[in-house]
């Protein structure tokens, strides 16, 4: 039977198998590094002394999932971001403007920009700003710019050495070199969709993903002429996410999930009411905020992680896939859940003061250990 | 099942940070783990998400990797249960093909015989046939691997062959 079972034939086993390899060594590329062993004695010891203070005292900043009372937020939040819970940095848009808040809560203003991307590797910012794309270390330091009219949702794709910026004007979807130069037009087809960013494919080379005017999402390797497939009408998407393998690109619609297959843009559709927003971990969960009645899911690979009244905004994984950041604007907070082992709530307040934004700040990514 | 010198020299070329550890357990264990996933879900996609994740989540965990045990143990554990979950979840909300007024592409082609009556399977006996005659586990091995007692293991064996040999 072993040979019979070897024998059957795998439609584009090859293919698979080599944008695998590349998918693996990004993602090898990208690992944090080894944390130092030490001993957990001491750990042990406090983890002791933690357990006794806890039946008095309830440690601030952090809840369970029921502990959530109806009131809107969670009540037990910290004044203002001390740290991140895990690794990584964020990329935060706000009235003010661009920020960078690294993993012990200090944040920089990057300038005023209105919509940011972390490069590959989270080595640079694309950022935009009226009739500007800006490329930029995380430190601020501006490398080049390119003079656009109403530039947006920049989106930064590639390797190490090679990297390429899709962005959205009035009229056109753009794909720029990583190093400013080579501005074109992208794709050849329809004038792209207002309101959706485009989604580079995970593990091809420069395959680009964006909605058009026409209501139907389409995917083509920039490099190359024509489409390499273009969907059925789907006219109430509101975000495009690749799976991290870049096997099934999910479109979010209203009330339902569409899940296109990354070869020929064949769809499937799940109902999902009320879904409001969706992210892939690297490690394939899948997280999804539903909204109805003034309350919101998050749910993880369809479980309920947090139920909370309020309208929660967009899940962002962090770099580890061990954490989610959801926002919550009527409460003003930030709450990161953790999404692998023991779950544990920690929660923001104050959001909006601490990035000096009258609208509530926006997370444009969770990027890469450093 | 010991893992090989050159497997154990790939495992620590990777946790020392060399790229081409990391490729050579890879090309090493790819096609069993994409071939496991396709035989339990019968989706090109799912299966390509499944191996990649379990390659992703091996690669993170790679420092605390124990080298003297076999890598293809671990990462099957993970392949052969993420295609069960998916299978699973994939029966409990189904998703609908979605068409225009064009004519839908045909489905991926099920072969006429062996792959056509495992996908008949249930996706837990169909996991056990895999892990026996495809990746050559033990039934002790493969209560192990997932968790099972070993007569479970044994009767889905029996029951999942029984079932294969009426329909091919």
């Amino acid at each position: 039977m072993r040979k019979e079972l070897e024998r059957i034939e795998i439609p584009g086993e090859h293919e698979t198998r080599e944008r695998s390899l590349r998918l693996l060594l990004t993602a090898y590329a990208e690992r944090s590094p080894a944390a130092p062993r030490r001993s957990w004695k001491p750990v042990f010891a406090l983890a002791a002394v933690a357990l006794l203070a806890a039946g008095s005292l309830s440690p601030p900043g952090r809840a369970v999932l029921g502990d959530l009372r109806e009131a809107v937020g969670v009540e037990e939040a910290q004044p203002a971001l001390f740290s991140l819970p895990t690794g990584g940095r964020l990329l935060v848009t706000g009235d003010s403007g661009a920020w960078v808040v690294e993993p012990d809560g200090s944040k920089r203003l990057l300038g005023p920009y209105r919509d940011a991307a972390w490069s590959p590797f989270g080595r640079y910012v694309a950022a935009t700003r009226a009739n500007e794309l800006v490329a930029m270390t995380p430190a601020g330091d501006v490398r080049w710019s390119l003079a656009r009219p109403s530039a947006r949702s920049p989106r930064w794709a590639g390797t190490a050495t090679d990297t390429r910026i899709a962005f959205v004007t009035d009229s056109r979807l753009h794909v720029v070199a990583g190093n400013g130069r080579r501005d074109v037009d992208a794709g050849g087809g329809p004038a792209p969709a207002a309101g959706v960013a485009p989604a580079w494919r995970p593990g091809r080379e420069f395959e680009l993903t964006y909605l058009d005017a026409r209501h139907r999402v389409a995917t083509f390797a920039v490099e190359r002429p024509g489409a390499s497939w273009r969907s059925i009408v789907l006219p109430d998407t509101r975000q495009l996410v690749w799976s991290p393998g870049g096997s099934r690109l999910l479109v979010v619609g209203r009330n339902r999930l569409v899940f296109l297959r990354g070869s020929d843009g064949r769809a499937a559709v799940r109902r999902e009411p009320g879904v409001t927003a969706a992210a892939w971990a690297a490690g394939g969960r899948l997280a999804v905020v539903r909204t109805a009645a003034g309350r919101s899911d998050l749910v993880v690979d369809g479980r309920v992680r947090l139920s909370t009244a309020g309208t929660l905004g967009a899940p962002v994984w962090s770099p580890d896939g061990r954490w989610l950041l959801v926002s919550l604007a009527e409460a003003d907070q930030w709450i990161f859940i953790r999404a692998a082992g023991r779950q544990q709530i920690r929660a923001v307040a104050n959001v909006s003061k601490q990035f000096r934004s009258r609208a509530f700040p926006q997370v444009a990514g969770w990027c890469c250990a450093r | 099942m010991p893992a090989g010198r050159d497997e154990r020299a790939s495992v620590r070329a990777a946790q020392r940070g060399s790229a081409s550890g990391i490729e050579a357990l890879f090309r090493l264990h790819w096609p069993r783990a994409y071939r496991a996933a396709y035989l339990v879900v019968h989706d090109t996609a799912a299966a390509e998400d499944i191996a990649q994740e379990a390659f992703i989540a091996a690669v993170r965990n790679l420092d605390r990797f124990d080298r003297s045990r076999p890598f293809g143990p671990w990462l099957h554990r993970i392949v052969v249960n993420r295609a069960i979950d998916w299978t699973r979840t994939r029966q409990l909300r189904a998703e609908a093909e979605l068409v225009e007024d064009v004519p839908a592409p045909p489905r991926e082609p099920l072969d006429g015989s062996l792959l056509g009556a495992l996908a008949a399977l249930p996706p837990e006996h169909r996991a056990v046939i895999v892990l026996r005659h495809l990746l050559g586990y033990t039934p002790g091995e493969i209560a192990e691997l997932l968790g099972l007692p070993r007569g479970t293991v044994n009767s889905r064996l029996r029951r999942g062959l029984d079932s294969l040999q009426e329909t091919v």
